[in-house]
């Protein structure tokens, strides 16, 4: 069973986090209506995904460039006007735009599979008002009730507008 | 974060979060208004004359359009880059503001985008139906083939467009489309119908609002809107380019990427001008969308009306300074004067002065006059593309092969048709999905109203 704290603001709930962290206790999970920041530093969230996307981009470009190397140069090298084929500034453009598209469509499918989000999946959350006008947060039940009602106290001291086990 | 007091509230009322929730879903759970029905029959009718346009296109070919010797491109091209131009904006508007940190984007970001897939999906009608034969079109794909194996023309700022376009239509669906997966999951939890919960749950994609999906989610939308930051100067820069890279009077100039990117976005902001005022007015979306949202995009018009007047200034100067007579022919003698007079100063007068009426703080606070202003840019955009497409083309290097162009009641219908299809897109928009972005609104709730230290 875990214990579920709903506030009715953002300030609440993040003065519960705080108390909570000082205290050591293990926070689970928070869902809130919008990107808290305070959120995020509290529960120490970070993310790779930026990384993943500087890597796609690194790698389109690599790729791109040698495939328009390959066509232009190497495959069917084409004389305009005498131009050289392998004519690398007009090869910046498109470069700069099969990149973009390669990076696009690679963070929509790494943001999918990081946050396990894909059409049509069921929404496992412990309080459906979170998306509306609620801040949730959960915490880990220790099986004790001496415990759980220290964790409650300290949610409601804050502010929780409800707490409950489930 | 730093926070200004200079912008004052960006949402009025002393409202809720269950309050801003009920708010902007009412639409979606109320009656189609009656407007709405009226609005939407003339939109597909319009759009089926549209396709009856394309059917003839396709049928009998170009010929039925008024292209030809010497006018080449016409109102396909010149309906082509006004379209990519209004769909500029929206992600320019959305992704600007965002990566600087601009909080009154929240209650304009998602029309604005909204506008832009519906703007850039007709635009992308022109090029395909252009080839004449439409069902080769993948020709342009480039794959190893069985035609030589013959590659495409990787020099060729066309086929950038292409690219480019395509890249420009997959990165602002995604980014709208994102944008709505924790609105949608708003819906799903507030639903009583059962079918609404399955609709809308299905397309929530199963978001909860959990710290774990929001800091994805956020880092998502700064790098699709980090890299469609230069989607947006590159797109249009391309679309110049198509211009700029031949020897057509009045075509070759090295200010067309910056003429062409800034013309783009100041049609942009015109058309979400008109639909902010739109949206607000019928929906009764005042504590949203306030005086001091559209005072803000009344302001950014009249900065990008002066770099436009200035842009028409240099091509004229440039034209006469260079010395070169088939310049100084178009600009002087096609242009400022000719067949053309009516376009050209239809052009000035509705992007380079009228918009300078918002410099009166009046005229900018008063609705009626910002949405007329707003469609008359919107218009002044259409002639400028009228004005560099024919009047370069229409009287050449070769006297005898000089025309007057004159669209077909075909070339009418295509435009005609994707005007229905943006307005019925739109409208589709206004029932079916929230017209404001709910988390990001509730984001900047407190905005303007406390002085507590901490910022999200």
């Amino acid at each position: 069973m875990n214990i579920i704290g709903v506030f009715n603001e953002e300030t609440q709930l993040v003065d519960a986090l705080h108390e909570l962290k000082e205290q050591k206790v293990s926070i689970d999970e928070v869902y809130t209506p919008y990107p808290v920041h305070h959120v995020f530093e509290l529960l120490e969230r970070k993310t790779s995904f930026t990384w993943w996307a500087f890597a796609y981009g690194f790698m389109a470009v690599v790729l791109v460039l040698s495939f328009l190397y390959y066509t232009s140069v190497i495959d069917w090298p084409l004389n305009f006007g005498g131009k050289p084929s392998s004519a690398f500034p007009s090869f910046i453009v498109i470069t700069i735009i099969l990149t973009i598209f390669s990076i696009t469509i690679l963070s929509l499918f790494t943001f999918s599979v990081m946050a396990v989000l894909y059409p049509g999946k069921k929404a496992v959350m412990p309080d459906e008002r979170a998306t509306d006008d609620k801040f949730v947060v959960v915490l880990r039940g220790q099986g004790q009730e001496a415990e759980t009602a220290r964790l409650g106290d300290i949610l409601r001291t804050h502010g929780a507008a409800e707490v409950y086990e489930k | 974060m730093y926070k200004t007091s200079i912008r004052g509230p960006l949402v009025l009322g002393d409202k809720t979060f269950g309050q801003i929730s009920s708010d902007i879903i009412t639409p979606i759970d109320s009656k189609l208004p009656a407007w709405w029905k009226v609005a939407f029959l003339i939109s597909l009718i319009a759009a089926a004359w549209g396709v009856w346009a394309m059917y003839i296109t396709v049928r009998y070919g170009i010929g039925t359009w008024n292209v030809n010797n010497s006018v080449g491109w016409g109102w396909e091209i010149i309906n082509f880059v006004w379209w990519i131009g209004i769909g500029h904006a929206g992600t320019a508007f959305s992704i600007f503001l965002l990566i600087l940190r601009q909080r009154w984007r929240t209650s304009i970001n998602r029309a604005a985008e909204a506008m832009t897939v519906f703007a850039v999906g007709c635009a992308a009608i022109y090029p395909a139906i252009h080839m004449g034969r439409v069902w080769l079109a993948f020709f342009i794909i480039p794959y190893p083939n069985t035609r030589g194996p013959l590659w495409v023309n990787f020099n060729s700022p066309l086929f950038w467009d292409f690219i480019a376009i395509s890249a420009y239509l997959l990165i602002s669906a995604s980014f709208w489309y994102f944008g709505m997966v924790p609105d949608f999951a708003t819906i799903r939890d507030r639903a009583t119908s059962k079918i609404k919960k399955a609709v809308y749950g299905f397309f929530a994609f199963g978001w909860t609002g959990s710290s774990k999906q929001w800091l994805k989610y956020e880092a998502l939308s700064f790098v699709l809107g980090g890299i469609a930051a230069v989607l947006v100067v590159s797109v249009h820069s391309i679309v110049s380019t198509d211009f700029a890279s031949s020897v057509i009077p009045g075509w070759h100039a090295t200010l067309f990427p910056p003429y062409f990117v800034v013309g783009a976005i100041f049609s942009g902001f015109a058309m979400v001008m008109t639909l902010m005022i739109i949206i607000r007015k019928l929906y009764k979306f005042h504590d949203y969308v306030t005086d001091s949202h559209l005072n803000a995009i009344a302001k950014i018009l009249i900065f990008i009306s002066l770099i436009m007047g200035t842009a028409y200034a240099t091509e004229v100067f440039m034209a006469w300074y260079s010395g070169n007579p088939y310049e100084m022919f178009t600009f002087f003698h096609n242009r400022i004067t000719g067949d053309y007079t009516f376009h050209f100063w239809a052009m000035v007068v509705c992007n380079a002065i009228i918009p300078q009426l918002f410099w009166f703080k009046k005229i900018r606070r008063n609705l009626t006059w910002a949405f007329i202003i707003s469609l008359i840019i919107n218009l002044g955009m259409w002639y400028e593309r009228f004005n560099i497409i024919v009047t370069s083309l229409s009287k050449d290097y070769l006297p005898s092969s000089w025309t007057t162009y004159h669209p077909t009641w075909v070339e009418i219908g295509i435009y005609v048709g994707t005007l229905g299809i943006f307005t019925a897109g739109v409208l589709l928009f206004f029932k079916y999905i929230p017209m404001i972005a709910i988390s990001e609104v509730k984001g900047v709730l407190k905005y303007g109203k406390e002085n507590r230290n901490h910022s999200h």
